[in-house]
């Protein structure tokens, strides 16, 4: 009955998690006749048709990305697709070759089986380049050598009769070519892995490559279909048939149970996917392994278990025990069940810990939490929230606790910082709680270190998806945010861009001089605007000086908070100004360089004078420009 | 050859001179001075067969100095008289008796470049700026206007500005231009220079000319006495890689003054240490163990004090061994034992260092050398022994955050010169490290603190954490793309493709 979850701990944070790796999974999956997590990757189809009836002229594929991306997995379904046997790769080579019959016409299959109109073509697959390649400081073998040599002249020659599937981390890709013997080839093809990496392309212009880079993929996409594919697994089918008893695992008082049913609401899931989404913004990206790694942490964690992960055997023991509320989900999925050495080296939780969810509050949901129970207002939530919530909500101790930290007159200062971590857990299961229609009045964002990532989500990436158009308040806004760091004055201004120097130094930290305004409604070919670029997933802050010069910013999540912070408190938030600040003032740059170039096309006025715009600011802070001019 | 009676210890080992109060940004302003009027007369970079016959004239400007640094009238002048005519007079009126260093002084010239008092005072104010030392207690006559362009360069002056006391123009400017005169590159160098030079913006000369009349043709008499002792050295030529390289890149305006100005910096640091070990007959190349500063005390912050500590000391040990060279040499060794002793090793001294002239001592070769070696260390402990300190402090190479001792722990500005200069396009991390060692001794991680420092001193988890920070700095300044585990690129963003 229980088989599933502890096959399913294996996908934890234990220190020997087979289900991490595709190659002893399946191993294990088959030993103990249960089928593993499995859903299709994203890229899955466009990897497959590099190789199946799709192409009449297929070239090499590299798969590449950070340990956990799903490499193995793709090669496998490719192996598949290929027909190759499972038994042959089955076996622990990381190197395996099959053939297979492309059209003899590189321009399209036949419409018949005609032999003579096929050509058969050896696809060699390096499955596992790092378990491949010699250690480092060895010496390359001979044949493996070569066999890399024939990879790199078969990449840039079309007669070139045989291909390759590489599949490596980017890492030891890069590591692996650089050992090889400087070839002319071996040098262009060195050259062509950095720049698609560097540049995130997948195809370079006359090299036969395709390259997959699975650290692209979106982090929110695989989460879907990670946790769609874990919810309905059938292991669970079985534990709902069984009629367990009140304190049994999978019973009615089963922390397990509890996990996963919450883990299935709307609520939760879609706050989960929200986070995920939000690192995809700030450019984290968390490969499949880490996702199940969550799901099952999540699920499964407990602090007090072998672990930290609960067995069936413990459920009875923690009910008995009155400790199920350290068994939760919301904490769970932060990894507090966890020691904070082992939390700290898993990347998931490393990413969920930037967001200080549980830490961060503001005096609305305090007030909820500790004046909530008899409060005419916020009474309803308390009760909604904490009070009916029986697992994870306010148990004796809580209510315990908070009376001794308000009424209290000890002094002990662990009795305070245990009502204090509770509360920690108490607001990080108010973030799955709080429905979307109360999300504004209790400012559920501010439960995180990004205040604004829900107006984020929410009014720009949503909106730009769908094509529409953001409201002009969270522009006008950005702007002003903009302004102030491109003058560094407290400018109000949010109806034009003011681009501003200060004479000898592009990124001094007080501009002066103002160099040109730029529209942000559309006038003679100027324009700020928002946009969604589908290739590369992000959301982009685009300044047109014409329609045919324009500069782009990624608006990654940490930049929109920092914006639109300058902007409404004027403080730039210590934590993360510095790269920020950074970053917008080589966008400055980039913007004073369309700027010369716009105006390098206009003929240069003859003018015997010299004129210089000053910027000084009123005392509401409204520009007050003043032209000074001089005749040399 | 100088013919100073001031002791020639320091100048031998090094040049003429190392001056620690000219610091690097002076360093560069003189150089600038140097090489323009090296330029006009067509033999930029190049010492024509005579090595250390430098010989140039600098420009006073001292309209342009009184009006920007010598001048506290404007904000009163500007409240107190409401009409502009007025102001003028007023201003003119006190400049007539308070501006210094000129015969007839009269303003009325810049009446023609402005249209109002208003817009004089507004420009002066933006031109303070932006100047150089403008907000320190130095003297007026030792601020620069910073260097826009031919009419914002002048010499350092003494304090009723008559003449160039080498006070803060030391002539380390003299020994920069002097050390790009003697590397093979110095023709390429010339053309990246000029080519710089020429596509800066010259908005901001003209306005700085504003303030000056067409014929101030105000200018020093010949500067001469420039010494360079070496007539090629490597670190000659790694200063003018980093020049050229930085000089190549796409930076726009004027932002690679600063870099280069670091770099002239570091370099003279780099070659005080490099000479000195030379001198000492050291065996291992120069190590600088940098901390990128930790919150918390670090193993690698303890060596990199105690190898500061000891590199400080490298310079007063090779004037030591200097003149206990001159103690060994066969001349000094031969003149001890024949009669007259005494009298032919003061003519040696007086020939080698231009010592012994006023000595009052004994008249014992022992006592004689003794007393050099004393009056030299005293003097080299005045100026030349604190390069390495203030030049590491004012580049950003040197600092004491975090903690009371100082060591190495480069600052971000610092990286990005560094980073600048040693990547073209874009290379790996650790191979922008092992560059960084192998050009500079620059130590930060693991790999190259194994090669330099004994077992017991070597931790690796302290210096694999060193570079973990530099690459979060290097990534919070924009400068570094992470891929995944194990794989970083640094990143020029500078960088142009080279046609």
């Amino acid at each position: 009955m229980s088989t599933w979850l502890r096959f399913l701990r294996h996908y934890g944070p234990v220190p020997r998690n087979d289900n991490m790796y595709d190659e002893t999974i399946q191993r294990s999956a088959r030993r103990q006749g249960i089928a593993p997590i499995e859903f299709e990757h994203p890229y899955q189809r466009r990897i497959e048709d590099c190789f199946n009836q799709a192409t009449a002229d297929p070239v090499s594929v590299i798969l590449t990305g950070t340990a956990g991306d799903g490499k193995t997995h793709l090669c496998r379904q490719v192996w598949k697709a290929l027909q190759g046997k499972d038994e042959d790769w089955a076996s622990d080579n990381p190197y395996l070759t099959i053939n297979f019959h492309y059209p003899k016409d590189r321009q399209k299959w036949p419409d018949f089986e005609e032999p003579g109109l096929y050509r058969s073509v050896k696809i060699h697959f390096i499955r596992d380049l790092s378990g491949w390649a010699p250690q480092q400081g060895a010496e390359w073998d001979t044949d493996k050598e070569a066999l890399l040599q024939k990879f790199c002249y078969s990449l840039f020659n079309a007669e070139a009769e045989e291909l390759f599937l590489i599949a490596a981390n980017d890492g030891q890709l890069i590591e692996a070519f650089r050992r090889l013997k400087d070839t002319d080839a071996v040098k262009k093809a060195r050259r062509v892995f950095e720049d698609l990496l560097v540049e995130d392309r997948q195809e370079q212009a006359g090299v036969r490559l395709k390259f997959f880079n699975l650290s692209r993929a979106s982090s929110a996409e695989l989460f879907d279909r990670a946790i769609e594919k874990f919810l309905t697994h059938p292991g669970w089918d079985e534990l709902k048939q069984g009629v367990p008893g009140e304190n049994d695992v999978f019973g009615p008082k089963c922390p397990i149970r509890h996990n996963y049913e919450l883990l299935g609401t709307p609520l939760v899931k879609a706050r989960l996917r929200s986070l995920l989404e939000l690192c995809d913004y700030n450019g984290l990206h968390v490969p499949v392994r880490q996702i199940l790694l969550l799901l099952s942490n999540a699920v499964l964690g407990h602090p007090d278990a072998s672990q930290h992960l609960m067995l069936p055997k413990d459920v009875p023991k923690i009910i008995a025990a009155g400790t199920v509320s350290k068994a939760s989900l919301y904490n769970n999925i932060f990894g507090s069940n966890l020691s904070d050495i082992r939390r700290q080296s898993i990347t998931i939780f490393d990413f969920f810990e930037r967001f200080q969810i549980g830490y961060e509050t503001s005096n609305r949901v305090d007030n909820l939490l500790i004046f909530g129970e008899d409060d005419d207002h916020l009474g309803n939530y308390f009760k909604t929230f904490i009070e009916q919530d029986s697992f994870y909500g306010a148990d004796d101790r809580f209510y315990a606790a908070k009376h001794e930290y308000i009424e209290g007159t000890s002094e002990d200062e662990d009795k305070d910082k245990e009502f204090l971590d509770m509360l920690v857990a108490q607001r990080r299961g108010l973030f799955f709680k709080i429905p979307k229609e109360v999300e504004q009045e209790l400012k559920l964002w501010e439960l995180t270190v990004f205040k604004f990532a829900g107006e984020y989500l929410d009014e720009i990436v949503d909106v730009l998806k769908c094509g529409a158009v953001v409201k002009r308040p969270l522009v006008s806004r950005l702007v002003k945010g903009l302004n102030r760091v491109f003058t560094g004055m407290l400018i109000n201004s949010d109806r034009e861009l003011f681009l501003a120097t200060s004479g000898n130094y592009s990124q001094a930290k007080v501009s002066r001089i103002l160099v040109e305004c730029v529209s942000v409604e559309p006038s003679k070919g100027e324009k700020v605007i928002l946009r969604f670029d589908p290739s590369s997933g992000r959301v982009l802050l685009s300044v047109f000086f014409a329609p045919d010069n324009f500069v782009d910013f990624n608006l990654t999540l940490i930049r929109y908070e920092f914006l639109s912070r300058i902007s409404m408190e004027g403080a730039l938030p210590a934590s993360f100004s510095k790269e920020c600040y950074e970053d917008l003032l080589a966008f400055k740059s980039q913007l004073i360089a369309a700027y010369v170039k716009r105006q390098a096309k206009e003929e240069a006025p003859v003018s015997s004078t010299i004129a210089l715009t000053l910027l000084s600011l009123t005392e509401q802070g409204t520009p007050d420009p003043r032209a000074v001019e001089m005749m040399p | 050859m100088e013919q100073s009676s001031s002791m020639w210890v320091d100048e031998a080992i090094w040049g003429h001179r190392l001056y620690d109060e000219q610091l690097p940004w002076f360093v560069f302003l003189e150089f600038l001075n140097v090489f323009t009027h090296e330029d006009d007369k067509g033999r930029a970079f190049d010492e024509q067969g005579k090595p250390n016959e430098l010989k140039y004239r600098a420009a006073h400007r001292l309209y342009l100095r009184n009006i920007l640094f010598n001048n506290p009238h404007l904000p009163e002048i500007r409240l107190s008289y409401p009409n502009d005519t007025n102001r003028w007079d007023e201003w003119s009126r006190r400049m007539k008796s308070a501006a210094t260093g000129l015969n007839h002084p009269e303003f009325g010239f810049l009446k023609d470049h402005f249209h109002s008092f208003e817009d004089f005072c507004e420009v002066v104010s933006l031109v303070r700026s932006t100047s150089l030392e403008v907000n320190s207690n130095k003297r007026w006559t030792s601020k620069f206007v910073f260097p826009y362009g031919r009419g914002c360069l002048y010499e350092d002056l003494d304090n009723s500005a008559s003449t160039n006391d080498r006070r803060f123009f030391g002539r380390t400017g003299e020994m920069l231009y002097l050390m790009l005169c003697r590397t093979p590159r110095k023709q390429e160098l010339l053309a990246a220079l000029k080519e710089r030079l020429a596509k800066t913006d010259s908005t901001w000369d003209s306005i700085v000319r504003c303030l000056q009349p067409t014929a101030d043709e105000d200018i020093s008499s010949e500067r001469a006495n420039a010494f360079l002792p070496y007539l090629s050295h490597p670190c000659f030529d790694d200063l003018a890689d980093d020049w050229l390289a930085l000089l190549r890149l796409k930076i726009p305006g004027f932002d690679v003054y600063p870099h280069l100005v670091n770099l002239a910096g570091l370099h003279m640091v780099k070659y005080q240490l490099t000479v000195s070990r030379q001198l000492l007959g050291a065996a291992t190349p120069l190590a600088l163990i940098c901390e990128v500063v930790a919150p918390k005390k670090t193993l690698v912050r303890e060596v990199s004090c105690d190898l500061y500590q000891s590199n400080n000391l490298l310079p007063a040990q090779a004037v030591e061994t200097f003149i206990a060279n001159v103690e060994k040499s066969e001349e000094w060794q031969r003149a001890i034992t024949e009669s007259g002793a005494f009298e032919k090793c003061r003519r040696i001294l007086k020939q080698r260092v231009r010592w012994g002239e006023d000595y009052d001592g004994p008249s014992d070769a022992g006592e004689l050398i003794s007393r050099l070696r004393q009056d030299a260390m005293k003097r080299h402990r005045q100026h030349v022994a604190n390069i390495h300190r203030n030049y590491g402090r004012e580049i950003g190479l040197v600092s004491r955050r975090g903690t009371v001792k100082l060591r190495y722990a480069p600052t971000d500005s610092l990286l990005k010169t560094l980073l600048f200069a040693n990547v073209e396009k874009r290379i790996e991390l650790h191979q922008f490290l092992a560059r960084l060692h192998t050009r500079y001794g620059l130590v930060f991680g693991d790999k190259e603190a194994e090669q330099v420092l004994s077992k017991d001193e070597f931790d690796k988890k302290a210096f694999q954490g060193n570079s973990r920070r530099l690459e979060q700095r290097l990534g919070s300044l924009g400068l570094l793309r992470r891929l995944s585990d194990g794989c970083a690129y640094v990143v020029n963003p500078y960088h142009t493709e080279v046609q």
